[in-house]
């Protein structure tokens, strides 16, 4: 299964469902740690997921949560970022969207 | 003669025993970070990782060019045992000259050498490193110069700041909303929703790295600051995309615009204070629109953390000069300003020629005035070396009273968020605290009750002083 990497600032904050997020793909390679803007559902297991694939979850401090999620990716977004200003709370402007 | 570029540097860093050549093979993810860390941390040398994995023979990087006191007496052209005291006075003297910028054709700039445009860059080629495991990316801006310009004045800023690669030709990063960067961008870009060019650069010559990390006031160009340093001009080639003007002989200039409207995540990041510390997904996104580049380039890389490194090193250089000015101007009766690299410009040290609360009362406002990034003051008595913190903390324990001298100033939208023991809440309102420690005598204390120092220089006359000193050969005591 392909590993993919995200950042929150709490894990609480993590839930599941469809979400849009930034995700860090862990493929080895020059490449690795390309963010990738997606809109995908994340579960803490995979049953029921199209094609999932493994999502580490990180806090705000950079601590990795011990057990892995999953995610099906069902868009990846062509915009590479999010409108928003400069020193605004990305995690914020993106739960706006969702909102 | 002052060096152009590391490469000329690493040429007196090996001959004199400061760097080491890493030949085997080793990952820029995570493994060049570690050992950068634990080689900082044994007060090792610096270090130039000739092989790196992924990556073309020639590609390389660097960690610690100027990390240690003696690497940068040797970027000044002093001798490498020179003390910190000699260092500051000479970085001071220096800096009072400045000497503008000498303008290039692309022809004599190596930065030039390799040039990627539009669709054709790709960060992913070079070797950016993931220094330390859980960052929320590569940060390939770390030792770096990132230069921006306030289009009404011309001014150009150098300054230090971070930036990790996002996608291939997006990169995001944190300028504080206190820093210069910002000031400009606030200032001359948001209100007017336009995108504000921005160069990165790696591996200029090393004292344009430590310019970088100087607070020099707004308007005034780092550049003339870097030529009073070096003692002659640096040499800077304009940008291909935009019109800043970077260090012709840099490895790497990544050139793009910050975007107003725009954003994307940064962080976290291990960063100066030597704690990786919940500022993220608060920055800045710059969509890259050229790199240009040496051949067989060089990524210039801190693995920052806790101290002392080239951050703390010259942070501690640059701010004490800049501080000591400050209070001058302010009439504060100083002596010097000591800032020690342990404590990562959170703590400072100043030695005053009248001490008591007015004085420590002016220093403290001074330091809380405007942008915060200090938040412990220790202010001494003039028979207290500042750069001896063996004296200053014997002079904290045993002058400064816990009832009357410590003074505290709050304040709300100028902290410095990434200090590690604010809470989320004062990080997102830039709320903080400052505290000086009154470590002087009393100025109104009669000269009978100040206690004498028994120290040998203090307690005893000078005739014993004398005797003792010109008969310690014959005592046979080997010191």
């Amino acid at each position: 299964m392909k590993e993919w990497q995200t950042f929150v600032r709490r894990f609480s904050d993590m839930t599941e469902g469809k979400r849009e997020l930034f995700i860090k793909d862990l493929t080895p390679g020059t490449a690795k740690y390309d963010t990738k803007h997606v809109i995908a559902v994340v579960a803490r297991s995979a049953t029921g997921l199209t094609d999932p694939n493994i999502l580490w979850i990180r806090g705000e401090s950079g601590e990795k949560a011990v057990e892995p999620w999953y995610i099906a990716i069902e868009q990846v977004m062509k915009e590479d970022c999010v409108p928003g200003k400069p020193w605004e709370d990305v995690l914020d402007a993106v739960a706006k969207r969702a909102k | 003669m002052a060096f152009n570029s590391h490469r000329d540097f690493f040429q007196v860093l090996e001959r004199e025993g400061e760097l080491a050549r890493v030949k085997k093979e080793v990952d820029w993810d995570g493994e060049v970070g570690a050992i950068g860390r634990k080689t900082y941390e044994s007060q090792g040398p610096a270090i130039l990782f000739e092989k790196i994995k992924d990556y073309p023979e020639g590609y390389m990087i660097s960690n610690g060019t100027t990390g240690t006191w003696s690497r940068v007496a040797l970027s000044l052209g002093m001798p490498r045992r020179a003390t910190v005291r000699q260092i500051y006075k000479e970085y001071e003297t220096r800096v009072a000259e400045k000497i503008p910028p000498r303008l290039v054709g692309k022809g004599d700039a190596p930065c030039k050498e390799n040039i990627m445009l539009g669709d054709d860059v790709n960060l992913y080629e070079f070797p950016m490193p993931l220094i330390h495991e859980g960052d929320g990316g590569r940060y390939v801006g770390t030792w770096d110069i990132v230069i921006n310009e306030d289009p009404e004045t011309r001014w150009q800023n150098w300054g230090m700041y971070r930036f990790m690669a996002h996608t291939k030709n997006w990169l995001t990063g944190w300028p504080q909303t206190t820093s210069q960067f910002a000031f400009i961008m606030n200032r001359s870009y948001l209100p007017y929703n336009k995108p504000m060019p921005v160069a990165i650069v790696l591996g200029a010559d090393p004292l344009s790295h430590i310019i970088a990390t100087a607070g020099i006031k707004p308007f005034e160009n780092e550049s003339f600051y870097v030529g009073g340093l070096r003692g002659e001009p640096v040499d800077l080639v304009k940008c291909e995309t935009s019109n800043l003007l970077v260090p012709a002989h840099a490895e790497i200039v990544i050139e793009g615009e910050a975007m107003p409207d725009q954003i994307a995540p940064d962080g976290p990041f291990g960063e100066y204070p030597g704690y990786r510390s919940g500022t993220m997904c608060a920055g800045v996104a710059v969509r890259v629109k050229a790199i240009t580049y040496r051949s067989k380039p060089l990524v210039t890389m801190i693995a920052l953390g806790t101290p002392p490194d080239d951050s703390s090193i010259a942070a501690s250089l640059t701010a004490a000069v800049a501080m000591k000015e400050g209070l001058l101007r302010h009439n504060v009766p100083i002596t010097d300003v000591y800032v020690p690299p342990e404590g990562v410009t959170h703590l400072i040290v100043i030695g005053v020629t009248k001490g008591g609360t007015e004085t420590t009362r002016k220093i403290l406002d001074f330091f809380t005035r405007r942008r915060v990034m200090t938040n412990k003051h220790i202010v001494v008595d003039a028979d207290v070396d500042v750069f001896n913190m063996a004296e200053v903390l014997h002079c904290f324990a045993t002058r400064c009273h816990p009832g009357r001298g410590i003074l505290y100033e709050w304040y709300e939208g100028r902290s410095n968020s990434l200090t590690p023991f604010y809470n989320p809440e004062e990080r997102k309102k830039l709320k903080g605290c400052s505290v000086a420690f009154d470590s002087t005598w009393p100025p109104e204390w009669e000269k009978e009750i100040v206690p004498i120092k028994a120290s040998f220089n203090t307690i005893f006359t000078k005739e014993m002083i004398e005797k003792v000193n010109s008969n310690w050969e014959s005592y046979g005591i080997k010191l």
